[in-house]
């Protein structure tokens, strides 16, 4: 009996992180309540009940999915026009060599520098409404997705070139066919760390100039020495960015089944 | 032995003088040497050779894969110079597109050069089931055997109707008992759709199981050594009087290597 239902995956998977979940919220709850640590850290039950009860009663001016969807509005405007840019510019350097030879050099430079050393410029720049936010995400996102596309584009097997044009396949027909198919793993993977790297990068600068989002809801909790509000922001931040990242684990299984299917 | 209407015997490959050397910036690397070698219609020719010893190549040049560094190779009268699909390639590995399924890898020529859709599902279905894969039309090749990959890749290559076929050790991973099985198969392919193969081996039972023709390589910088005619009816028995002598004969002969 024991075994059957271990047998399937699912039962096992979502089993594990009850589990898991479970231990670390006893875990949590005991430091709170037996050690001296209780007036920093609100107990489990309190935080989430606080999470819920935020969804009616507002920070500041709004409520907490009004906070969400500001930090989310950043994020997916910045995100989605950089991925977009990243994406095509990846391929076509991957593709050209010429195109690789003159923005390679420049992306070399601008790779190391951390997107949070940006904020003062962006805000200097565009100002301290959301432009300067979709700037910065812009940048993170793109930088990540930009070096795995290009990656991706490069990647093409070239037996399998040789086999496509064997078969009577033009220039145009094998970049459609067996380019772009072998750069999508790649690109997923780009976009997926560059989600991570958009979320973190939206929080850090609402961190610093903002008047709603996420980041926001814990600097203000910080300024007005409100630790379950700032408790509130970070399971917020990871509730979504699980989310995000599991819906885009799911686009991704759709479009390469080629690669995730078993025998 | 196919003759045109003219009674001359049809030649469908010609090498002459073919050389190949690989340029690295120190080094200077022959790997074929002076090849004269000419393939009849329909014949079934195995290049036979020592590991090593440049079969790949040799195929590879006569493809269109890789250019002669002298000398000329013509398919059906015209010269080779770049890959085309009027000659088809059966890989080593099996260079199927992982992303596509049974049916899209077989119907991938004609789909390059146009052909409708209807058509070319017509024309993939029928070499499909030529090579036995009905039923598994939607598989992806990760889900498929190595023995079923090469069927598909075997299907592939016909499915664009080439003059020639180019394998490439297809078998060469895959395990005993299959490999025998798939030796049958692709005779009984053969014969039933026509065609001027050339097989690359350096298993010496295959060779002489499946040629017209054996022809034998030497070593590297390699050219032919010898050629013989493989007189056995088909279907071929392994442990036939007739075919162990043919087998002792060629590999005897065959320069050795480490």
């Amino acid at each position: 009996m024991m075994r059957k239902i271990l047998k399937n995956e699912w039962t096992v998977k979502i089993g594990s992180a009850v589990i898991a979940l479970a231990a670390f919220c006893m875990l949590w709850q005991a430091v709170t309540v037996f050690t001296g640590m209780g007036d920093f850290l609100p107990g489990p039950a309190e935080t989430f009940a606080e999470f819920f009860r935020r969804f009616v009663k507002p920070y500041g001016k709004a409520v907490l999915p009004m906070h969400m969807w500001s930090s989310l509005r950043r994020i997916l405007i910045g995100y989605t026009v950089a991925s977009a840019v990243a994406i095509v510019l990846g391929i076509v350097m991957g593709t050209y060599r010429i195109a690789d030879a003159i923005v390679m050099p420049l992306f070399n430079i601008i790779r190391p520098i951390p997107p949070v050393a940006w904020i003062p410029l962006a805000i200097l720049w565009f100002g301290i409404g959301d432009a300067s936010k979709y700037f910065l995400v812009f940048l993170a996102t793109f930088l990540s997705v930009l070096q795995n596309a290009y990656a991706g584009a490069r990647s093409a097997d070239p037996v399998l070139v040789g086999a496509a044009r064997m078969l009577g396949a033009n220039d145009g027909f094998i970049f459609r066919t067996i380019t772009l198919p072998c750069a999508v793993p790649y690109i997923f993977s780009g976009l997926q760390n560059g989600l991570t790297a958009a979320w973190g990068q939206v929080v850090a600068s609402e961190m610093i100039r903002s008047s709603a989002g996420v980041g926001w809801i814990i600097i203000r909790g910080m300024d007005n020495n409100d630790i379950l509000q700032e408790l509130v922001g970070i399971l917020t931040i990871g509730i979504i960015g699980f989310i995000l990242a599991a819906s885009m684990r799911g686009v991704e299984a759709k479009l390469c089944r080629w690669t995730t299917r078993g025998k | 032995m196919q003759m045109d209407n003219t009674g001359k015997i049809e030649v469908m490959i010609q090498c002459s003088h073919v050389e190949k050397t690989f340029f690295t910036r120190m080094t200077s690397t022959p790997v074929i040497r002076d090849l004269d070698l000419k393939v009849r219609k329909n014949e079934f020719v195995v290049l036979f050779g020592p590991g090593q010893c440049g079969k790949t190549t040799v195929l590879n040049v006569m493809a269109g894969l890789e250019t002669a560094t002298s000398g000329t190779v013509t398919v059906n009268g015209k010269e080779v110079s770049t890959p085309g699909p009027d000659r088809g390639f059966v890989y080593q590995t099996t260079a199927l597109f992982p992303w596509y399924t049974v049916m899209q890898n077989v119907e991938y020529g004609p789909r390059a050069r146009g052909m409708s859709k209807k058509e070319r599902r017509e024309k993939a279905q029928y070499y499909i089931d030529l090579v036995g894969l009905q039923g598994f039309e939607d598989k992806f090749p990760n889900q498929l055997s190595g023995g079923m990959q090469q069927r598909v890749g075997i299907a592939r290559a016909y499915c664009n109707e080439p003059s020639v076929l180019f394998m490439d050790e297809p078998f060469g991973h895959l395990d005993a008992q299959t490999r025998y099985l798939m030796q049958e198969e692709i005779i009984r392919i053969w014969e039933k759709e026509k065609r001027t193969v050339v097989f690359v081996t350096n298993n010496i039972e295959e060779a002489v199981y499946l040629a017209d023709r054996v022809v034998v390589l030497t070593n590297c910088p390699t050219s032919v050594k010898k050629e013989y005619q493989i007189d056995l009816p088909r279907p071929r028995n392994y442990t036939d009087d007739r075919f162990l002598e043919l087998r002792t004969e060629i590999q005897s002969i065959v320069d050795k290597t480490l």
